[in-house]
């Protein structure tokens, strides 16, 4: 396997702008968010004339902050889970069952590309509007079977990562997260607290 | 149907359904896969693979885009930009200027800024990780032992889950399908109560223990009436949340949106680099993303369960036995307690609820039931929120608690010189203080419900 190497790490550096800017998008819909509330909370007091069907924009704008950042997340291992079995395993069998752990996520997520893609097209097809201002439905109910189509990807790449390295353990890592112990992610709470000041002294 | 057994003994589908979920999630499956895979075979083993199958392929938009969820990423956002704004130095300074001279004066002090840091911030741990750069430094040069200083800054961020803005109360309100602004008002009391007892520990705790916890005193009440405005936009922001919820003059997500907005520009007053904010976005987008997947994922697991009738019958279950409704609370209670040492917070309570919460407010009398009449002296109007209060406040003590009480690390990260060992010492006390905090909110369900039930919003409008 060793003329493999590098090739999972390459496509690896393919995805991630892509989840990146994805996660980014996700980021600005939230301060997009907070402006839309801002301004709605000034024009409703101070002009009397509160934002023609807020509710509907709120609502349709949060597919985008829900699923975007999927993969990001899926990337640097941000989806909870418990470590308690998983964390005591190393070499083989810990691949092994990381690799059973990505089928199943492969598998939901799969289904829920296929399930999601009809509901957006029922709702592409029938035309279909929110209540109040009438805006159209289609473009937030697509959102989720988009993310989810990059989140496959990562999934992928994780299951292909596993797999390297259930076959052979010495390999260098690619494409898969490496678990923390509870002191790194220590570590990441404080970064994401704090910046670069929170950095060790 | 893939069992075969379908609607024909939908008891038994849960069962298996159930430990199916267990196994997947012990085996380190992240619990939104495990929740949505499991839902999603049970909805196709109950209705067939077109119907049980788009059933949850609408739960995750359909769930997600609801309007009272929207003041989470708000919440989120704030406490991300919280540490930018540079409050942390100057409520740490005002406290200890008024609090100062009292028995263990440091850390009483660090309990109320922190306390109030919660008001600005709903992360637990992202508070520790602030105060241990601002207050141990400040203990340890006053004579005060690691442990102790190390204990309180580890416990105290915990306080930021109960004192509104808080993500967790949202996220409870969402599944149990109650009020998030009363949940959040809820939170206020109980907040500042937690506070008062571990206060109250440290004084008692230096009091017997002379010298090793020393006040500080000697300033004067120009310095510390001069340490006050620096706190304002802290209590700028508790004044719009609350008074926003209690009046109805905002929503929670316009209060969230108009907190975040005043934190953000003074961020941006001090400073603060672009791409630090840029880094916030992210971080806050990469929680958001993952709370709202717990979110439809536990709910997709929510409507197979509701198929299969396990929540109705565990909750008849529980009201049958002979045993006191007390005990059986105080052995849910346990089980958060033991679930907690390995798992986290938000996990374990989205998983277990849907389960749990029914059965509780049937033990307490149902929905209709009278302070008088229920088991635990609150009403059925209330109950979902007295219970909301007491288990987030459960599922917090697991920051705390051994072997991944994630504060505990998170100071002995920021203070490597302080060894974890030392820091699950020091919490020792506040986990006494916890127990005793919930042992009064359970006795005293007053302390959650008043504020909630105190018709401001009549006495506003006149």
């Amino acid at each position: 396997m060793a003329d493999n190497a590098g090739t999972l790490a390459r496509i690896d550096r393919l995805a991630a702008p892509i989840e990146n800017f994805a996660n980014l998008l996700a980021g600005l819909a939230i301060l997009a968010l907070m402006m839309l509330g801002v301004t709605q909370i000034v024009m409703r007091s101070v002009f009397n004339s509160p934002i023609s069907g807020y509710i509907d924009l709120v609502e349709l704008s949060m597919a985008s902050m829900a699923f975007l950042g999927a993969a990001y997340c899926q990337r640097l291992g941000a989806h909870i889970r418990m470590e308690i079995f998983i964390g005591r395993l190393s070499g083989r069998a810990l691949w092994l069952v990381e690799a059973f752990a990505t089928l199943v996520a492969i598998f939901i997520i799969g289904m829920l590309i296929y399930y999601s893609w009809g509901h957006f097209m029922r709702s592409y097809t029938m035309g279909d509007t929110t209540m109040d201002a009438e805006l159209p439905v289609w473009p937030s109910k697509l959102l989720v079977p988009l993310a989810f189509g990059i989140w496959f990807v990562r999934l992928l790449l994780q299951l292909a990562g596993s797999i390297r390295l259930l076959i052979n353990p010495d390999l260098v890592p690619e494409a898969v997260v490496i678990m923390k112990d509870v002191a790194e992610q220590a570590q990441d709470e404080i970064h994401e607290a704090m910046g670069d000041e929170g950095a060790r002294p | 149907m893939i069992l075969g057994i379908g609607m024909d003994n939908t008891f038994l589908v849960g069962m298996i359904a159930l430990g199916l979920m267990l196994v997947l999630i012990v085996l380190g499956v992240r619990v939104v896969f495990a929740a949505a895979v499991v839902g999603f075979l049970g909805l196709v083993e109950f209705r067939g693979w077109g119907p049980g199958g788009g059933i949850a392929g609408i739960v995750p938009h359909s769930k997600s885009s609801v309007y009272a969820l929207s003041v989470l990423p708000m919440f989120i956002f704030i406490g991300f930009v919280a540490f930018h704004a540079g409050m942390t130095q100057t409520l740490f300074d005002a406290a200890r200027k008024w609090l100062g001279w009292m028995p263990g004066g440091l850390a009483v002090a660090t309990v109320f800024a922190t306390a109030g840091f919660a008001a600005v911030s709903g992360a637990s741990t992202a508070t520790s990780a602030v105060f241990s750069r601002v207050a141990i430094p400040e203990m340890l040069r006053n004579g005060y032992s690691k442990q102790m200083s190390a204990g309180v800054v580890a416990s105290a961020g915990t306080l930021a889950t109960l004192i509104p803005p808080s993500a967790i109360l949202v996220i409870y309100a969402i599944i149990v399908e109650t009020s998030v602004g009363d949940l959040l008002l809820a939170g206020f009391l109980p907040g500042i109560v937690s506070a008062m007892v571990y206060a109250s520990i440290i004084v008692i705790w230096s009091m017997a223990r002379p010298g090793a916890a020393p006040s500080v005193s000697g300033f004067t009440w120009g310095e510390r009436i001069a340490s006050l405005p620096g706190i304002t936009p802290i209590l700028a922001v508790v004044v719009i949340i609350m008074s926003s919820i209690y009046t109805g003059w905002a929503t929670p997500t316009e209060a969230g949106a108009l907190g975040a907005f005043v934190i953000l520009v003074l961020a941006l007053a001090r400073r603060t680099k672009l791409s630090a904010i840029r880094g916030s976005l992210m971080e806050s987008a990469k929680l958001t993303v993952m709370i709202f997947s717990l979110i439809w994922g536990v709910l997709i697991f929510v409507r197979f369960l509701g198929f299969s009738g396990l929540p109705g019958a565990f909750t008849e279950w529980i009201v049958a036995l002979p045993t006191n409704p007390m005990i059986i609370l105080l052995c849910i209670l346990l089980g958060y307690a033991v679930l907690g040492m390995f798992m986290d917070a938000i996990g374990m309570l989205l998983l277990t609820l849907p389960v749990v919460y029914p059965a509780v407010m049937a033990l307490n009398g149902g929905s209709y039931v009278s302070v008088e009449d229920s088991a635990f002296g609150v009403s059925g109007e209330m109950a979902p929120i007295w219970f909301g209060i007491i288990a987030v406040k459960m599922a917090e003590i697991c920051l705390i608690t051994p072997p991944i009480g994630l504060n505990c690390f998170v100071v002995n990260g920021v203070r490597p010189d302080i060894p974890i060992t030392t820091v699950f010492k020091g919490v020792a006390i506040f986990f006494v203080a916890d127990v005793i905090t919930i042992g009064v909110l359970i006795l005293f369900p007053e302390i959650v419900t008043w504020l909630p039930e105190l018709d401001l919003e009549a006495w506003w409008n006149g």
